[in-house]
């Protein structure tokens, strides 16, 4: 290993290890910092999971609750945002069994017509137009696949985490990580196509 | 190569060609140079990681500030947990060392009394087990009363 990989990684270890100090003390103003920090991808992640804001919203705080109660069990050797993740996904898929006992594909039902609502940044009329436009045929081609494949694509190419990561996230085999991404991106595809047509 | 040549290039490319070998990297180039369907799919690939990392979704400013509120009350709740079983831990501890202590003394003690008052064995030793028995047995009538008195104020309020 180089010099400069082995100072990345000891940057990241020793990042990992404050943050595992301070979740074991419970520290609040660390706690305060990474909310801060992770609250966009986190939300992101929760969106595409659910295809319900509102219900995204509420996994938002019980993960991060979570994260509270259980800090102690964070370990320094793995990226904060992998095990945040991985919390994250745990609560809703017990929320979604508790309420309705299917796996994750069965959320299909509930998602017809449901959009994903990107929040008001105010851009240009014409602009908000177009990337409403966009937005919505994004959304709806995404929510037309199964659950998992969608997961797997917004962790790969929205959060841009590695397969390991993804693995490690979801709690699915290497193999099963480049399955889904190719199916859901066969599956994905002609639909953007399509709403293009 | 045995595999579908164009079902490997669309696998890679859904798994993001950053992590290919050289050679895979090499092999795919040349596939996409040669294949016009795998270099729409790349093209169309591409276009989609693009839009997908544009669609502006944020978290609101009310919904942070709300999770780091429940968190810090939540934290604080923890911690007087903590401090709580900390104490009873504690009293445990110091129950249990003055118990060990006290007991032969107090056993002494009586043993005494009931020679001095000429009362047979059995009989100081029955005074010595009520005596040692009766603390915990009062306070363990006073948390039932009061587990009683918090279940009956629970039940009233939900009703």
């Amino acid at each position: 290993m180089n010099a400069a990989a082995c100072y990345l990684v000891n940057g990241m270890v020793s990042e990992t290890s404050v943050i595992a100090r301070g979740l074991r003390r419970r520290d609040p103003d660390l706690l305060d910092r990474l909310i801060e920090q992770y609250q966009h991808r986190l939300l992101r992640y929760l969106i595409y999971l659910t295809s319900n804001r509102e219900l995204a919203e509420d996994m938002f705080q019980e993960t991060w609750i979570r994260v509270l109660e259980r800090g102690h069990q964070y370990d320094p050797k793995y990226e904060f945002s992998t095990w945040l993740l991985s919390i994250a996904r745990h609560l809703t898929v017990d929320y979604l069994r508790k309420k309705k006992p299917a796996s994750l594909d069965g959320l299909l039902d509930e998602e017809e017509g449901v959009s994903l609502d990107p929040p008001d940044l105010r851009p240009s009329a014409l602009e908000l137009i177009a990337q409403q436009e966009q937005s919505d045929q994004l959304s709806a081609a995404l929510v037309g696949i199964a659950a998992e494949y969608r997961e797997a694509i917004v962790l790969r190419f929205h959060e841009g985490l590695a397969l390991d990561e993804i693995a490690a996230v979801t709690g699915a085999p290497l193999g099963t990580v480049k399955s889904r991404l190719y199916r859901g991106l066969n599956a994905l595809l002609p639909r953007l196509k399509g709403a293009q047509a | 190569m045995s595999r579908d040549p164009h079902q490997q290039a669309r696998e890679w490319i859904a798994c993001g060609s950053q992590g290919l070998a050289d050679s895979q990297q090499t092999w795919l180039h040349i596939h996409l140079d040669q294949c016009a369907s795998c270099r729409d799919y790349a093209q169309a690939a591409e276009q989609f990681v693009r839009s997908l990392r544009s669609v502006p979704l944020a978290a609101d400013r009310s919904l942070v500030r709300t999770t780091q509120m429940r968190v810090r009350a939540h934290a604080q709740q923890l911690q007087q947990k903590q401090e709580r079983l900390w104490l009873v831990r504690m009293s445990c501890i110091l129950v249990g060392l003055s118990a060990a202590i006290t007991t032969p003394l107090l056993w002494r003690g009586f043993e005494w009394i009931g020679e001095s008052a000429h009362v047979s064995s059995p009989v100081w030793q029955v005074g010595f087990m009520v005596f040692w028995i009766s603390p915990a047995l009062a306070v363990s009538l006073i948390f039932l009363a009061r587990g009683i008195h918090l279940t009956d104020a629970n039940g009233t309020s939900r009703g």
